[in-house]
């Protein structure tokens, strides 16, 4: 067996054949197959399923496989539908307008302004909440940004207020950051702090001077994993459901909502489907129109 | 002579477009130290892994010991490798590292343990038998790296460019050590190295390989005083390689004139040349005679001085040749400092004809 | 220069605010599970320890937590193993189709959970497994698994290249190189793994949500909660989830730290 697993060639002078031995493809394959099954059985499948399921029709409450265009003509002409659609990609757009501000100079800061230390420590910091519940803590900003919550209490104190903040979209972004920002200051960090230091040092020994260097030399270098984060910030956004849910009120319904409405009242599982199907391919065109710009290189 | 051990037919290695390895045969003897070398992408490192089965030939046959083994798994052979990264295992300490070969064979802990230390104590690092890989020196894990191979008691042991990150004083230990092992233990080491000093120094036989064949194979000294053709002379020691056609030809001796004179050189018995054949021939830099005053008779051409490289007691001159080509000499510091020569200034190079190595058209 | 000091502390304490901003919830949370109040508010009611009582003298809780912890170490189990195999695959093989072949396990994460939720209740109901245990297991090593498999294949990129050939070159099998030699070296980064598809796992709640059906685990009984009323029993829960997490993250973290520093240290 060779490290490299280059197929080799059968001689053409008629010495020993090469044949490919058994023992070694077993060990190859044992190590190769097991994601293949176990994610074709358990996650493209589901998907698949889930693409099917959205041609199937409900008859009383019971769901029954077929092949109908019936939900989706439904579905697609309901105004409520396109309504909760364009309020969905609205949100998600300004979160992920506002989570990529607000984490810019957070992250300008840890990749030039901190020690190495300080940085890792920071880093450690903002790994944290992904091992905490999302839920609890979108829980708990319920709670602080109640009427009669924590902030309203702490504006009263200096006569302002009190703030509506839930059942708003001002909810429905808090919940987005919170669910996006530590990864997205993380991304925007590491594309910061890989970029060639020579490069900007270059730019000041041109003239350019410290904004202006920024805006110029700085973004550009790091612009593919500032797109990459961007990208995921809107996926998330997007698919989330606890924050305009619980946030936001829940009315007008984003996307997810929807689907779980959906499925709640009468057991309409194809309807549901073809939402979460329309989702899918927004975020696919999205996704891919986002790596594409992330990696574009321009052209002479 | 001693038996053949291992024997290289034919072979040859492609990867993809790409031919690493171009018709190979020669034999390794029993109880030899053979140095294979060459500069970068010449194909030892290709050959010496072919022998450890971590490529298989794409035509040919490698035999050890009659036994053809090509398609025999790294694991079934026993070519223990000492690697250029020593790849010791960072999890294991020194003795375990030693111990990993004969725990593969099924020896026993106790058996391993007591084998383990023989060999660590042979190489004089007995006392880091407990100690973490890591807090090792260079030196020292060499000896673990080596002990580690050598442990199984095999026939033949495969070095690759071990010694290239040792510091240089640690170099000249570290050959000796090796050659001394040799010749105690008695079996075959096989060393791949980019440097001429190292194989010359170690080796009984040495293999030159140039982009994937065979240039020449031969004793250290035989290589040196006469290589067989142009790559091996340029690639080995300080040579001089003057071009021409054969003029004529007498007995021993054969006259090559070409454009910086007629020169005679002394065959070996092994050449044929013909007359009118496209010929050159070597003379090595240090079997020069130097003067400034023209030699009566004889092999010579005048130069004129272009650059001096010191290297201690021994300086290589360059000089150049009535026809623009460079001639190098290499004599003694003192007879230089002896003879005043200035910059650009007129001298005279001259040799003995058996002193001069034919070599064919090339 | 005073307006480059200036900036310094302006970015300084907005740094500050940003790390307040994200961990607001958190503290908050572990506050309010002390705090008496059902509504708590500033300012704050008095310590209390009953919310953490009532939880621990729920059973079904407490039947939740169990359920959790089996789930959550058959998940780690499984991530961290095909984690495992993927990464060595990727670190050795060449083939073709195989950014698909990457694709598989590193997409489940860009899909948005209510959709993988949906997806899966429906394929596991078709396929008979709707309503139990196994089938969050399932479920939550799909999404856990592209960690395990980063964790790994990243410190197989630190291994030196020729360790495997050199075990292999020693006498071992292909096997017995892995047992003997990968899996060793690879040591911190399978145990983080483990530690932190299972944290993850833990921690999880959507797709628990949908799937789990008859079968309890503790984000089930979160939401219950929060639906029905707001009960600050939830910031007990949430801090003593929070807790577990953190314990098997700083596991990971310092075995992984320690083995780098002592690698590190040592070459030199």
């Amino acid at each position: 067996m060779s490290v490299s697993n280059h197929p080799t060639k059968t001689p053409s002078s008629g010495h020993t054949p090469i044949r490919r031995r058994h023992r070694s493809d077993l060990f190859q394959q044992a190590l190769r197959l097991p994601i293949v099954i176990w994610q074709g059985l358990f996650f493209i499948a589901p998907l698949c399923f889930l693409v099917a399921m959205s041609f199937f029709i409900v008859r009383n409450y019971r769901m029954t496989e077929a092949f109908e265009m019936k939900n989706w003509f439904k579905m697609l002409s309901r105004d409520y539908f396109w309504d909760s659609y364009g309020l969905t990609i609205g949100l998600a757009t300004l979160a992920t307008l506002v989570v990529t501000t607000v984490a810019f100079p957070a992250a300008y800061t840890l990749a030039f302004r901190v020690s190495e230390a300080t940085r890792r420590w920071a880093i450690f910091l903002l790994i944290i909440p992904f091992f905490t519940s999302y839920l609890v803590r979108i829980f708990s900003w319920y709670v602080i940004l109640a009427e009669s919550g924590v902030i309203n209490a702490m504006l009263d104190y200096i006569e302002l207020g009190p703030y509506v903040m839930l059942n708003t979209k001002f909810g429905t972004i808090i919940g987005y950051m919170t669910l996006t920002l530590p990864l997205v200051i993380i991304l925007q960090t590491f594309s910061l702090a890989n970029i060639d230091r020579r490069l900007v040092e270059a730019a000041h020994n041109l003239g350019c001077r410290p904004w202006r260097t920024i805006i110029r030399v700085v973004l550009p270098l790091a612009k593919t994993g500032f797109i990459i984060a961007a990208v995921f910030c809107f996926i998330l956004s997007f698919g989330d459901f606890v924050s305009p849910y619980y946030l936001g009120g829940s009315k007008p319904p984003t996307l997810p909502i929807l689907i779980v409405d959906t499925v709640k009242s009468g057991q309409q599982w194809p309807r549901a489907a073809v939402v979460a199907v329309v989702m899918m391919v927004t975020l696919f065109i999205v996704a891919f129109g986002g790596i594409a710009a992330a990696y574009r290189r321009r052209t002479a | 002579m001693a038996d053949a051990l291992v024997e290289f037919d034919s072979v040859v290695k492609r990867f993809g477009d790409f031919t690493a390895v171009e018709t190979m045969n020669f034999t390794i003897h029993e109880g030899e130290f053979i140095a294979i070398m060459g500069p970068s992408g010449c194909g030892k490192t290709t050959t010496l892994r072919m022998l450890a089965g971590l490529e298989e030939p794409s035509e040919g046959e490698i035999r050890m010991q009659g036994r053809v083994m090509n398609h025999l798994p790294p694991h079934e052979r026993d070519t223990p490798m000492v690697w250029q990264s020593l790849a010791l295992f960072p999890f294991l300490n020194a003795r375990e590292n030693v111990e990993f070969g004969l725990e593969m064979r099924g020896v026993d802990a106790a058996a391993r343990t007591k084998k383990a230390l023989e060999w660590l104590d042979r190489l004089e690092i007995g006392e880091f038998a407990e100690r973490d890989i890591n807090s090792l020196s260079g030196g020292q894990k060499q000896r673990v790296a080596l002990a580690r191979s050598l442990v199984t008691e095999p026939k033949i042991l495969l070095l690759d460019e071990p010694l290239s990150a040792l510091d240089a004083n640690l170099v000249i230990r570290m050959q000796s050590m090796l050659t001394r092992l040799q010749r105690e233990l008695g079996i075959t080491f096989v060393y791949v190295t980019h440097s001429q000093s190292e194989a010359f120094a170690m080796a009984d036989r040495v293999v030159i390989m140039s982009r994937g064949h065979i240039a020449q194979i031969g004793m250290p000294r035989d290589i040196y005083r006469a290589p067989e053709n142009r790559f091996v002379a340029e690639f080995v020691g300080r040579n001089n390689i003057i071009s021409g056609t054969v003029k004529s030809t007498s007995g021993k001796m054969v006259t090559i004139a070409g454009s910086l004179g007629q020169f005679k050189v002394a065959l070996g018995g092994v050449h044929q040349p013909v007359v009118g054949d496209a010929a050159s021939f070597v003379i090595a830099a240090d079997l020069v005679h130097l003067s400034t005053t023209k030699p009566k008779a004889g092999n010579m051409i005048e130069c004129s001085l272009i650059s001096e490289e010191f290297i201690g007691s021994v300086v290589t001159l360059f000089l150049e040749a009535p026809d623009g080509s460079e001639f190098k000499v290499q004599i003694q510091e003192r007879e230089l400092s002896d003879m005043d020569l200035k910059h650009m200034g007129r001298v005279f190079v001259s040799w003995a004809s058996d002193r001069a190595h034919f070599i064919g058209a090339c | 220069m005073k307006s480059d000091r200036v900036l310094k502390w302006f970015l300084y304490g907005y740094l500050a605010l940003v790390l307040i901003f994200i961990f607001a919830p958190i503290i908050f949370s572990v506050i309010f599970s002390f705090n008496s109040d059902r509504f708590p508010t500033i300012p704050l009611g008095s310590f209390t320890l009953k919310w953490y009582e009532t939880i621990w003298q729920d059973p079904d809780v407490w039947e939740a937590a169990r359920t959790s912890l089996i789930v959550s170490f058959s998940v780690a189990t499984i991530a961290t193993l095909l984690g495992f195999a993927t990464a060595y695959t990727d670190y050795r093989y060449r083939f073709k189709l195989k950014p698909l072949y990457l694709a598989l396990i590193l997409l489940p994460p860009t899909i948005p959970l209510i959709i993988m939720a949906l997806a899966m209740l429906a394929w596991f109901a078709k396929i008979g497994l709707a309503g139990k245990v196994a089938s969050i297991i399932i479920a939550h090593s799909v999404l856990t698994a592209p960690f395990a498999m980063a964790i790994i294949r990243l410190r197989l990129s630190q291994m030196d290249a020729t360790l495997e050939a050199a075990a292999w070159n020693l006498g071992a099998d292909q096997w017995r190189a892995l047992r003997r030699v990968i899996v060793p070296f690879c040591r911190p980064a399978i145990v983080s793994s483990f530690c932190l598809t299972a944290a993850v796992s833990f921690d999880e709640f959507a797709i628990a949500w949908f799937i789990s059906g008859l079968n309890k685990t503790i984000p089930v009984i979160i939401l219950e909660i929060v639906t029905g009323n707001i009960d600050p029993q939830v910031n007990a829960i949430g801090s003593f989830v929070f807790l577990t997490s953190i314990t098997l993250v700083v596991i990971a973290q310092v075995v992984l730290m320690t083995r780098d520093k002592k690698e590190k240290v040592n070459h030199g």
